[in-house]
């Protein structure tokens, strides 16, 4: 089983991408090479949705690539938000402390009203 | 024991041992959430050895990869065997997890892992190997359910 990787359009300051497969030793360097791109500079409090529905298995390789997504964004006010991890996903990141629980959904509605939120607040901050 | 495998330390051939490990575990009608540890496990340990095990002039590929796997009273256990340079990976500190995301290292995470995931786990050095014993506890269908 190897990796499949969809990167869609950013919508608002937020990129999706949707993997599905194995994150591991074999394939940890085919996100890495498709999320440079969208790390070199991205905007100021970006945010990257990673959604994990279809991924069934991560190893400690797969969690230095959201590390490396993790620390870019942070350098940028950004984030990087996870969603619907699946059981031996969700264990990985609870051992490492992968992500920190907030920036966990359990769907993709649930992580959409969060960014919509999030957007709405920064345009009423704009307002003021 | 249920199986001896026997791979070259190369990264190509870790995906192979897996592979044969999950159909052997599958048969004996181990739970998947404990076949994904297996894999979790031997990825970890298959990488380490690979990438850091490598002693004096051996090129990468030339070290070789042992995992025997047996299944007695509620453990699975693992036994790695490997001719790379002496390493203890329970001698490694565990990494600091509640640190910033800025401040925290990339990597470190798979031994730790690998000791989260673990019953008991035990190393020595013999005659030139590494010696790594792995026991995972298998749940009891009831646990299972």
């Amino acid at each position: 089983m190897s990796l499949d990787i969809r990167i869609e359009p950013p919508v608002n300051g937020s990129q999706r991408v949707v993997l599905a497969g194995r994150l591991d030793t074999q394939s940890y360097a085919q996100l890495d090479e498709r999320l440079a791109p969208l790390l070199r500079s991205p905007p100021r409090g970006s945010t990257l949705v990673l959604e994990l529905d279809g991924l069934a298995y991560i190893s400690s390789a797969g969690i230095r690539s959201i590390f490396k997504a993790r620390k870019a964004l942070s350098a940028v006010g950004g984030r990087v938000l996870v969603v619907n991890p699946q059981p031996q996903i969700q264990k990985v990141f609870d051992l490492v402390k992968a992500v920190p629980m907030g920036d966990i959904f359990a769907s993709t509605a649930e992580a959409d009203a969060y960014l919509d939120a999030m957007q709405r607040k920064v345009l009423e901050g704009d307002d003021g | 024991m249920l199986i001896r495998l026997i791979v070259p330390g190369e990264h190509a051939r870790v995906e192979d041992l897996n592979a044969s490990l999950e159909a052997v575990l599958a048969r004996h009608c181990v739970a998947p959430g404990v076949r994904d540890d297996v894999r979790l496990i031997v990825e970890e340990l298959a990488s380490n050895a690979i990438e850091h095990g490598v002693d004096g002039e051996a090129a990468v590929g030339q070290n070789e990869l042992s995992v025997d796997i047996g299944i007695h009273g509620g453990l699975l256990t693992l036994h790695f065997r490997d001719d790379g340079a002496p390493f203890d990976p329970t001698s490694v500190p565990p990494p600091d997890l509640d640190a910033d995301i800025d401040e925290r290292p990339i990597g470190g995470l798979g031994l730790h892992l690998i000791r989260q995931l673990a019953e008991e786990i035990s190393y020595r050095r013999e005659a030139g190997f590494n010696l790594l014993k792995v026991s995972l506890r298998i749940p009891t269908p009831e646990e299972q359910a």
